[in-house]
């Protein structure tokens, strides 16, 4: 009787660990998808940037844009949505937009997305994008100049 | 051997192509304009380090890059 029992208790032992191991393993491999996706996005995106906002990327995790229509000027910080901000001219946030590209894109895509869009059409990217406001920057948080 | 870009949930695929395929050429040629047909940008670097928008088909461009249309966050 005790055997019966013992059997099947093992199998299904055995079946646990080998699921725990499949989902671990099956996670791994997401993971390193996505570091590859975000890599290649990153990439792409610094090849695009000119000398100068590719040293402020570096940097500071953000780049400046001159709109093509307006000549204001906008960061676009590392992200994926709410992540560019209209600067006055003495370069602090005035107001942010949202404008992402359709489809589920890496961060470096949409930033790039966001550069060419703001440089080239600056009022059809406008005119798509929706306003958020932004908090005032504290003192030490204004734009840092390079 | 020139190149399109294509943004994508991978990150971004590649097509290259030899411009003096006529066969290959047409190929980016139609690529080009279903890409454009469904909503995507296509846009190209200056040699000054700028960024230009192309409406159409340039056999003469070495990489284009294509990205999906953009909506309000």
């Amino acid at each position: 009787m005790a055997v019966w029992l013992t059997v099947p208790a093992t199998w299904v032992g055995r079946a646990v660990v080998d699921l725990v191991r499949a989902a671990r393993n099956a996670k791994r491999r997401r993971r390193a998808r996505i570091d590859s996706r975000a890599t290649r996005g990153i990439t792409l995106l610094r090849e695009w940037l000119s000398p100068r906002q590719r040293e402020q990327f570096d940097y500071y995790n953000f780049f400046e844009v001159v709109g093509c229509d307006s000549g204001k000027s906008y960061r676009i910080q590392h992200g994926i949505s709410t992540n560019v901000i209209e600067l006055d001219r003495d370069g602090r946030p005035r107001t942010g937009w949202c404008l992402v590209p359709e489809g589920n894109l890496v961060a470096g895509d949409v930033m790039l997305a966001q550069k060419i869009a703001l440089e080239t059409d600056e009022r059809g990217a406008l005119a798509v994008a929706r306003q958020f406001l932004v908090p005032p920057p504290l003192r030490a948080e204004l734009a840092p100049t390079l | 051997m020139a190149t399109q870009i294509v943004m994508d949930h991978s990150g971004d695929s590649r097509h290259h192509f030899d411009t003096s395929d006529l066969k290959a050429l047409a190929e980016a040629e139609r690529r080009f304009k279903v890409l454009t047909g469904h909503g995507f940008t296509a846009a190209v670097r200056q040699a000054n380090g700028g960024v230009s928008l192309l409406r159409s088909f340039d056999p003469g461009v070495e990489e284009t890059l294509f990205f999906p249309r953009l909506v309000g966050g």
